[in-house]
């Protein structure tokens, strides 16, 4: 049971991060927009975090696959998709160049990863919190069971 | 639907802001309602000064001046109840005479300005100077069957609105006669806008007032106001007379009838003819309105069989731009003669759409085509210096302050036209006003006068000193470029330059030459000879000394003199056949990061080593077809985006010279230009002794024309218009601020523009350019170009101002751009689409009334434009697929024709064919043989001589039968001796014939500077050099798989007609 706890924390932390990364970007984005920052500074910091988002977005997705998680995979299995196919087109880094005339087709992809992150956010603490409810419940049944029979 | 919906909800509105105000109950129709007035004046004809007389000019007087008896019985028709006739009338006569005293003062502001001048057509006039103090004319909203919409504009001035609210209550009740003295101090308000009017009250006139759909007259202002934006979101009045009052169909035929009475040019004031014009437009069809139509657009006959092998259709017939072929909108300039000239900015049609459905309804592109830089002879733009006042602009919108804005409270405060705001003028720029509110120091203030204006800014616009202009080389030395003569033909013109280059004695200039290593060249003044270092790490490029690679030229001019005398010499034994070109790039912009300036590449060699290798693409026929087609056109590294954006950043343009014999890969170098506001030189299979005309013509017109450095522009506009894209060599470094590391005059921009909201509620839009940049001098300076466009609810108008130049201009670049991510066909497709679309709707407008079949219909602006689309599908960004243009070619013709101005555009899409030969046979008639020829095949004479100049180069055909001593006379040779006919020397001679002929080629090459026409010699039946160089560029005859003319207006003919 502690493995799956443990599978669970990781993903805990993974979707949060995932949501962090993506929420960072749209931020960028947005800001952007409203010239708060210029697209030099814009494009740099979204391109500072899209690497490391696709790594962290596939190695969940690797590990609900391993772990045999249907669901969560399924969740985030079309992500994969894309995330593979932006990086083979070599799509996935902003262009500093065409920003301007990419900026609301790249606000509408990152809000719809963004739904998915969140949907798994919360699946993964349902399944967290029942992970670590039946564990703690385990835990404290062992001595009892143990001390009583 | 959406117009019926609009006017009937709009029509309700009005008596329910009677009701409150009247005390006794009043029939809540809104017909009745304003029947009375309706009748009223159909009796009261006899009552000349009646308070309502007057205002009715406003409405109809210029419409209905013919109007007479039949309306009377209209307006008697259009009346619900008579009997109340009678009361209105003596109550009016009665108010009249308090009014007159109460209007006085209301009337006396608006009145002076207008009477001298507009006396004709006095019923246009009110909108204008009441809603613009300063006077400009601003176009009235263009529609005539409503009067009670036009009437909003005149009446709904602050001063009117409240004051207006009760009149319509002591007409209506007839037992209150005797309390009328108490509700006449509310009277006068409404004729205090009116008295306007009353000057040119002619009797015979009056009789007519009954048929103005009577609405108009005892409407509130309130409801004026109301209606105002419903003006603007009526669209087609075809939908008109279905849904209004039944008096209004009784006017057409009488209409008509004027229509035919009075003469076309009454539109002196540019609006009489625009009411007149749309009357045949929204007429059903009477018969008689033939003329109008004649007016109001053109039509091709076609035969009625669609599909039908003979067309029967007149090719010759076809519109073809022949004479004046780069013709301005300059009539706008008119009406608007405080715009900026149209050769800075130019709309696809000029009048804004006033409904987002109308926009809609209009499918060619809308928008802008800008060229901040152009060079104007008639008209020098004047320098503004507001010295320590600081450049007075809107506080909130921050428009500069121009001839649109209006001077209150005495002058001391203004106006702005784009936002509205009120701003203080700033105590130095005070003014008092003169009686008509302008200022009195007008005529001292070109700001205040001109479109154009250049402001000389202050330090605030200034993020760090004025940069020098800066000019850095990066020079090929590879074999290819040594073999080629391209080396020493640039070592050449660039030392001949260096006296003219701009901003002695601050100029810059540094020089970077490269194969498989780079050499710098130390340039320090204190040196007699410059010092070569040779870099061979490509890796990692680190510069060799810190400075002096970069020297100011008037210092250093002996060591650059030095230095390009051998550089030619240095590599002539040079086998190195690499080409560091990335490295190179990061080399120069380490030396240029600091001051930024002009970057300009030769290139010979495709890059082979280092950061930003390229391979040999675009010789794989089978990708053509294919989706993956536009891969080909688009950069292939994405190291050369990078670049650009960093040059940007440090305001470097980059110019490239392609100069290399074989593919170079112009798709992805030119994206160097394209993001740095730089340009793109291609001389396919470059040779020295062929090219270095052209070559040194267009370097030394790169160095030494007028150029803005460092250089920002933004475009502003009224609200609830917005600007979406933008086309052409720069980069966005705001959503709506354009990066110009340097601009000239050689280079346009385009922008679409669309609409907000979903209506529009003001009469005119205003748009400024703003170009911020340092001159070549040293000062920071501002050019803003200022012009206003009328916001017209009708598409007949929109297409009766479109600008087929400014259309074309944006059609190519999106064209172009559509080129990038998607097929050829696919581009061609959508231009086709776009004037099918267009025309369509035109045709929808007209014919369905006038049964035009086998007509194809087109307004008299855009008569070129399916000839021009056929050019753009034709030209050699576009044209049919793997054989018809190396993808070399297609690429450098995309990047030109995305900076091209307008009139040269157009002139590279429609190439002028001369005839020549006249010229030297009939001495005379030398005027007569320089008629511009249709291009087609059939224009070209075996017996003659002619020139075919697209503006890029010139082509001279030699037909078969042209006589021997004139050819002999021409090249001082027998052609049939010379194997290789571009080798021949022409005109070398000097002789009557060839001075003839100098002087013809030079008149055309002077027309425009910017580029230089080499020649290129044909002779008759040459293949395949006839064929590549002149018989493809026949735009009219079948080419690449395309149609020829007659079968392409067919062919649109055929699919605008579906339903």
């Amino acid at each position: 049971m502690a493995w799956e706890l443990l599978l669970w924390l990781l993903a805990f932390v993974g979707v949060i991060a995932l949501v962090a990364l993506d929420a960072y970007q749209l931020i960028c984005l947005s800001d952007l927009e409203s010239d708060f920052i210029n697209p030099y500074d814009s494009s740099s910091r979204i391109n500072a975090v899209v690497i490391p988002e696709f790594i962290v977005q596939g190695s969940l997705c690797s590990l609900f696959l391993l772990t045999w998680q249907l669901i969560p995979f399924i969740i985030m299995a079309p992500i994969t998709y894309y995330h593979v196919q932006l990086f083979r087109k070599r799509k996935h880094l902003m262009d500093v160049t065409e920003i301007f005339r990419q900026i609301d087709e790249q606000k509408k992809s990152r809000m719809v990863k963004l739904a998915f992150y969140f949907t798994m956010f919360i699946l993964v603490i349902y399944r967290l919190v029942v992970c670590a409810v039946t564990f703690i419940i385990d835990e404290d049944d062992s001595p009892l069971v143990s001390g009583v029979y | 639907m959406q117009p019926a919906a609009d006017k009937i909800g709009n029509t309700p509105g009005r008596p329910t802001s009677f009701i409150p105000a009247t005390p006794t109950p009043q029939n809540p129709s809104p017909f009745i309602s304003s029947g009375p007035v309706v009748g009223f004046h159909a009796s009261g004809t006899s009552q000349p000064h009646s308070p309502f007389i007057p205002t009715s000019p406003i409405v109809g007087s210029g419409t209905s001046s013919v109007y007479g008896a039949p309306s009377l019985s209209s307006g008697s028709m259009a009346v619900p109840d008579s009997s109340r006739m009678p009361p209105p009338i003596r109550f009016s006569g009665m108010a009249n005479n308090p009014s007159l005293g109460n209007t006085k003062q209301d009337t006396s502001t608006f009145l002076p300005p207008q009477a001298p001048r507009f006396p004709s057509t006095a019923h246009s006039v009110p909108p204008l100077i009441s809603t613009t103090q300063a006077g400009q004319p601003i176009m009235p909203p263009p529609v005539p069957f409503r009067p009670p919409q036009i009437v909003p504009p005149l009446t709904a001035t602050p001063q009117t609105v409240s004051p207006v609210m009760p009149p319509p209550m002591p007409i209506h009740p007839p037992g209150q006669m005797s309390s009328m003295p108490m509700s006449q101090p509310s009277q006068p308000p409404l004729q205090s806008s009116l008295p306007a009017t009353r000057a040119p009250p002619q009797p015979p006139l009056q009789g007519e007032y009954g048929v103005l759909p009577g609405g108009s007259v005892p409407q509130s202002p309130v409801n004026m106001r109301f209606s105002a934006p419903s003006s603007v979101s009526q669209l087609p009045s075809q939908a008109y007379p279905a849904t209004h009052i039944p008096g209004v169909q009784s006017h057409f035929p009488i209409y008509q009838g004027s229509l035919a009475t009075q003469p076309p040019s009454m539109g002196s004031v540019g609006f009489t003819s625009r009411e007149q014009m749309q009357y045949p437009s929204v007429a059903p069809p009477l018969g008689s309105s033939l003329q109008g139509l004649v007016e109001e657009f053109q039509s091709i006959s076609l035969a009625s069989t669609p599909g039908s092998l003979d067309p029967g259709l007149d090719a010759r017939s076809l519109p073809r731009p022949l004479d004046n072929y780069y013709e301005e909108p300059i009539s706008i300039r008119e009406k608007y003669p405080l715009n900026c000239h149209p050769r800075y900015l130019r709309l696809t049609t000029h009048a804004i759409p006033s409904s987002q459905s109308l926009l809609a309804r209009w499918h060619l592109p809308l928008g802008i085509v800008v060229h901040p830089l152009a060079e104007l002879s008639e008209e020098v733009v004047p320098i503004v210096n507001f010295g320590s006042a600081g450049i007075v602009r809107c506080r909130r919108c921050r428009t500069y302050i121009n001839p649109y804005v209006t001077f209150t409270d005495a002058g001391r405060k203004w106006r702005c036209n784009v936002c509205a705001l009120i701003n203080d003028v700033p105590g130095e720029y005070f003014c008092a006003l003169d009686a008509n509110g302008r200022r009195c120091d007008l005529e001292q203030r070109p700001e205040l006068t001109k479109g154009s204006i250049e402001f000389v800014a202050p330090t605030e616009y200034m993020v760090r000193p004025p940069m020098p202009p800066l000019y850095f080389f990066l020079i090929d030395v590879s074999v290819s470029s040594v073999r080629n003569g391209l080396l020493e033909a640039v070592a050449q013109t660039i030392k001949s330059c260096l006296d003219d280059l701009l901003g002695f004695p601050r100029t810059q200039i540094g020089f970077l030459t490269f194969d498989s290593t780079l050499h710098f060249y130390n340039l320090k003044a204190s040196l007699l000879q410059p010092q070569m270092m040779v870099v061979s790490d490509l890796e990692d490029i680190f510069l060799p000394l810190p400075d002096d690679l970069l020297v100011n030229l008037s210092d250093s001019r002996h060591v650059v003199d030095a230095l390009l005398d051998s550089l030619p010499s240095m590599f002539q034994d040079n086998a190195n056949l690499e080409s560091a070109f990335g490295p190179a790039l990061k080399a120069s912009f380490q030396v240029m990061s600091q001051l930024g300036g002009k970057l300009l590449v030769f290139q010979s060699t495709l890059p082979s080593v280092g950061v930003g290798r390229l391979r040999l693409r675009g010789d794989d026929l089978r990708v053509y077809g294919t989706d993956k087609e536009h891969n080909l056109r688009i950069p292939e590294d994405p190291f050369y985006k990078q670049m650009a954006a960093e040059f940007t950043k440090n305001q470097i343009a980059v110019d490239i010279f392609s100069l290399s014999e074989k593919y170079s890969d112009i798709a992805t170098l030119g994206t160097l230009a394209k993001y740095t506001g730089g340009q793109v030189y291609y001389y396919p299979s470059f040779k020295a002794e062929v090219f270095q005309e052209k070559l040194r013509h267009e370097l030394t017109r790169d160095l030494t024309r007028e150029t803005a450095w460092e250089a920002v522009m933004r475009i502003r506009c009224s609200k609830g218009v917005r600007f979406t894209t933008y086309h052409g060599h720069f980069m966005l470094r705001s959503a709506d601020l354009l990066a110009l590391p340097a601009v000239d005059s050689d280079k346009a921009f385009a922008m679409q523009l669309s609409l907000e909201e979903t209506l529009l509620t003001t009469q005119v839009v205003y748009f400024q350019v703003a170009l911020l940049y340092t001159s070549s001098s040293g000062e920071r300076r501002i050019r803003a170009h200022t012009t206003a466009v009328p916001v017209v609810p009708d598409l007949a108008e929109m297409y009766r101002q479109a600008d087929n130049g400014a259309i074309i201009s944006l059609l190519s670049r999106l064209a172009i751009e559509n080129s990038l991510s998607n097929k050829l066909d696919d581009a061609r497709q959508i231009i086709q689409l776009k004037i099918v679309k267009s025309l369509k709707e035109y045709r929808n407008l007209y014919a369905v009334q006038h049964r035009l079949s086998g007509r194809l219909i087109f307004p008299e602006s855009l008569k070129l434009l399916p000839l021009y689309a056929l050019c753009l599908c034709k030209s050699a960004a576009l044209r049919g697929g793997f054989a018809d243009a190396s993808l070399d070619e297609r690429c450098a013709a995309g990047y030109s024709m995305m900076i091209l101005p307008i009139r040269r555009l157009l002139k590279l899409l429609y190439p002028t064919l001369t005839r020549a030969d006249g010229l030297f046979t009939k001495a005379n008639d030398a005027e007569e043989s320089l008629k511009l020829l249709p291009l087609t095949a059939g224009s070209l004479d075996s017996r003659g001589l002619f020139s075919f100049d697209d503006g890029f180069s010139i082509v001279i055909w030699i037909g078969q039968m042209l006589p021997t001593d004139t050819i002999y006379k021409m090249f001082g040779v027998d052609l049939l001796m010379f194997p290789d006919i571009s080798k021949v020397p022409f005109c070398d001679q000097d002789n009557e014939v060839t001075r003839k002929i100098k002087k013809l080629l030079q008149a055309s090459r002077n027309e425009d500077p910017s580029y230089y026409q080499l020649i290129h010699l044909v002779r008759q039946g040459e293949q395949p050099r006839e064929s590549i160089l002149l018989l493809s560029r026949l735009v009219e005859d079948q080419v690449a798989g395309a149609s020829n003319y007659s079968d392409w207006i067919l062919q649109i003919h055929r699919q605008s007609q579906g339903p």
